[in-house]
């Protein structure tokens, strides 16, 4: 990875590429490249839709390697939906084929004039810019079906839906699987619609001809990814929950924490819990012939997906992961698995985010759209998404308008981004990442629950109420560095559980780039990011005032447990004190 | 066949019970019942671990390594000692959960500052022992590793709920006559 490709989208007489070497961007990846060239390039009082927004695109520092659980991909831009920086990342195959034909960032630059519809091809003869307007309105789905027609199934593809295309603010951008589905998104922040404002439908990366990336000390490298792929395996969380149930083994354990959002908020717990957990979902899709184990790229050792299909044993969409369930079922009242699985691959073939799509859902139901509860009605009104109605349009763009445009006060956001699958009443100091994270409510933020392991930030009391403020600014820290590698999150617990994962994590980054690496190295990679972020933020018009979870959350007690969210504003404006 | 717990039982004086033989390949028919929580009876006025290993008969190591996430009345649990079931008490288990809030609610874990004010907050004092109930919920992992164990120490079922269980047993079981009152259930799960 020792180039970066501009793409100018809006250059006169067409878009113009320029790859160049990395510069003061040397060694980044990830994370850490979208959100450093983001804080330096793009004016922060740009229009996110406008020319003077990047879309950069970058795979993990691992990526492309043969290193195990490697193929995150991230995005970066300013935020559509939240006004903020924004990286959003998702798996698939995209991170490992760009990284292997040498790109450490792809970024799209400026805007055409006029309605063409372009898609980009890279291979390893370069970079072509070709109009297609015969892509136009089409789904991902359909899309990428016809794309293999032409580009085969040795690629990935990065695509748009008509949410993308449509630049609705909730607009994701699809990556494929092993599989050629475009099931893998990066779904937060409207990263889509950034896409779609630059006229771009669909990137097709072959990397045919291209070898892995070698290591500078190959057999270090090797012996340990060996035993970071051993400490992954042989950790009941990494090596067994999450193969057997995926992400959604949550919810039957949220629900009994009192920690699960339901009906918009209302209540801590879903009395159709159950019927939606992953324990249920995983039989279900066992039952029907499908699978409960597998990765979302070719490299992943823990397998959180799975596939899912209908009654009559045919693929309807990837497992459904928790935050999915939830927005799209308790949060709604509903709780069968069919319609949510139905509603994932809606939302995956439009486009949309499938947290925002279903918190939106949820607001709406509450402003009397439709009943809570009412399934028909729920996949109604995506399919309004779809077809770009006017309450399609409205829908897509999110909670925060949702709640606008009907008038409702209980809106879950922060900084206009919907809040993920926990409830910050009961779990207070998730409440705290929510209220500060440079992104907008982002679970993700403060992911990385290694800290303890990474040392960031010393030792803190974890019994301590400002342990509280202490761990969400370590794990958004932490979560800023892993995020950077391209190594999946769920890595997490391994590495926070066995030294010996970590030191295996370290050693792998170190013998790869030829040097010794530490904890206090990841840390202040962390920070270097987190700072960058803020910094464009802060530029951006966002204070302090913005750090807030909304105000119901202080006001209205949830059951069971009938508590509000009480860490106090000052104690919140200390996370970024380092 | 009548089987009565002993003492002073609050709930359910005298029950009728039946016993059930499942092959382990079988045992999934119980897995929706489990985590959706199933009466047990149970001497009350112990602790969690006394629950846990004397009673439930769940090996003192499975209790520590592998049940790490633990909940009494909706209220995540740190301390096995410090916890006192009472009659009626809802106790759920679940192996290690993924996510920053699978950490958080582990048991004694480094996050357990995350959800202040919804901990198990640790009573201290004599408690009495007397025989009651307790509704036990199993989650994931453990549903096949000691939902065996759960089976054969007994569930008390309304009729109707083993009527329905028993629909969707492979097992050839007598079905009981519909009717109003409780069943405690031992089901031997064979290699
Ligand atoms: S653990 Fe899950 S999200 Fe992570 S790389 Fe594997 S399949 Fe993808």
């Amino acid at each position: 990875m020792d180039k970066i490709a501009r793409i100018d989208m809006g250059a006169a007489g067409g878009p113009k590429v320029t790859v160049g070497d990395l510069g003061e961007y040397a060694g980044l990846g990830g994370r850490a490249m979208t959100s450093l060239v983001v804080a330096a390039e793009v004016h922060p009082l740009a229009h996110p839709l406008g020319a003077e927004n990047k879309l950069v695109i970058s795979p993990g520092m691992l990526s492309g390697t043969t290193g195990s659980m490697t193929g995150r991909l991230s995005v970066g831009c300013k935020s559509p939906l939240t006004g903020t920086i924004k990286e959003s990342n998702a798996g698939g195959q995209a991170a490992q084929v760009l990284a292997r034909l040498g790109y450490a960032a792809v970024i799209l630059e400026g805007k055409p004039v006029g309605d063409d519809l372009y898609k980009i091809i890279i291979n390893k003869d370069g970079i072509q810019v070709i109009v297609d307007n015969s892509l136009k309105l089409m789904d991902n789905y359909p899309l990428v079906e016809k794309l293999r027609g032409e580009y085969g199934d040795k690629v990935a593809y990065m695509t748009i839906g008509s949410a993308g295309e449509r630049k609705l603010l909730a607009a994701s951008i699809a990556c494929t699987d092993p599989e050629l589905r475009p099931t893998r998104h990066c779904g937060r922040g409207g990263v889509g619609a950034v896409m779609g404002a630059k006229r771009v439908k669909a990137i097709i990366i072959d990397d045919a001809g291209m070898k892995m990336r070698p290591p500078k000390d190959p057999e270090k490298y090797r012996d340990a990814n060996r035993k970071f792929v051993e400490g992954l395996r042989k950790h009941p969380v990494t090596g067994e929950g999450l193969p057997a149930y995926g992400t959604n083994v949550l919810t039957n354990v949220l629900n009994e924490a009192g920690g699960y959002p339901t009906y918009n908020f209302k209540d801590g717990q879903f009395p159709g819990s159950a019927k939606l957990s992953g324990e249920a979902q995983a039989q279900l899709e066992i039952d029907r012939g499908g699978t409960a184990t597998h990765g979302c790229h070719r490299g992943c050792v823990i397998q959180c997906s799975g596939i899912y299909n209908d009654k009559d044993g045919h693929y309807l969409t990837k497992q459904p992961e928790y935050e999915t369930v939830w927005s799209h079922g308790g949060h709604c009242g509903i709780d069968d698995l069919d319609t949510v699985a139905m509603l994932d691959f809606l939302d995956d073939n439009i486009g949309v985010d499938t947290i925002e799509m279903g918190v939106t859902i949820g607001v709406a139901m509450d402003a009397g759209v439709i009943e809570f509860g009412d399934k028909a009605g729920a996949i109604r009104l995506v399919e309004e998404v779809q077809q770009g109605t006017p309450l399609g349009r409205i829908l897509g763009s999110g909670a925060a308008i949702t709640g606008k445009v009907f008038g409702v006060e209980r809106v879950p956001v922060v900084k206009d981004q919907a809040l993920p699958a926990y409830d910050p009443r009961a779990v207070q100091g998730i409440g705290v990442t929510y209220a500060t994270t440079t992104q907008g409510a982002d679970h993700t933020a403060g992911y990385a629950i290694a800290t303890n392991i990474l040392k960031v930030g010393g030792d803190v009391d974890p019994l301590k109420t400002e342990g509280q403020i202490e761990l969400s600014r370590n794990l958004q820290i932490a979560t800023a560095a892993i995020d950077s590698t391209g190594m999946c999150l769920f890595i997490a617990f391994a590495i926070m559980d066995q030294p010996e994962t970590f030191q295996a994590l370290l050693d792998m980054l170190g013998s790869f780039h030829g040097i010794t690496m530490t904890g206090d190295d990841v840390v202040a990679l962390g920070k270097k990011v987190l700072s960058a972020e803020r910094d464009f933020n802060t530029r951006a018009g966002f204070t302090k005032h913005h750090d807030r979870l909304p105000r119901f959350f202080y006001n209205e007690p949830v059951a069971p447990h009938n508590q509000t969210f009480m860490m106090k504003d000052e104690e919140l404006d200390e996370v970024f004190n380092w | 066949m009548k089987h009565t717990i002993p003492e002073q039982s609050a709930v359910v004086p005298e029950l009728e019970t039946r016993g059930m033989h499942l092959a382990t390949g079988q045992l999934k028919t119980f897995f929706p019942i489990l985590q959706k929580g199933v009466m047990v009876p149970a001497t009350v006025g112990c602790t969690l671990k006394s629950l846990l290993c004397d009673q439930l008969a769940i090996p003192t190591d499975y209790v520590t390594d592998r049940i790490t996430t633990i909940f009494v009345n909706n209220r995540p649990v740190d301390d096995l000692e410090g916890t006192i079931i009472q009659d009626g008490s809802r106790v759920t288990l679940s192996a290690a959960m993924p996510g920053l809030v699978g950490a958080t609610m582990r048991r004694g874990g480094y996050y357990a500052a995350l959800r202040q004010g919804i901990s198990h907050i640790v009573e201290r004092g004599a408690a009495t022992s007397q025989r009651g109930t307790i509704r036990l919920k199993l989650f994931n992992l453990l549903l096949a590793e000691i939902g065996p164990l759960i089976l054969a120490h007994g569930l008390i079922l309304e009729q109707d709920e083993l009527i329905e269980l028993l629909e969707l047993s492979p097992v050839r079981a007598a079905r009981p006559a519909a009717g109003s009152g409780r069943v405690l259930l031992t089901v031997i799960c064979n290699e």
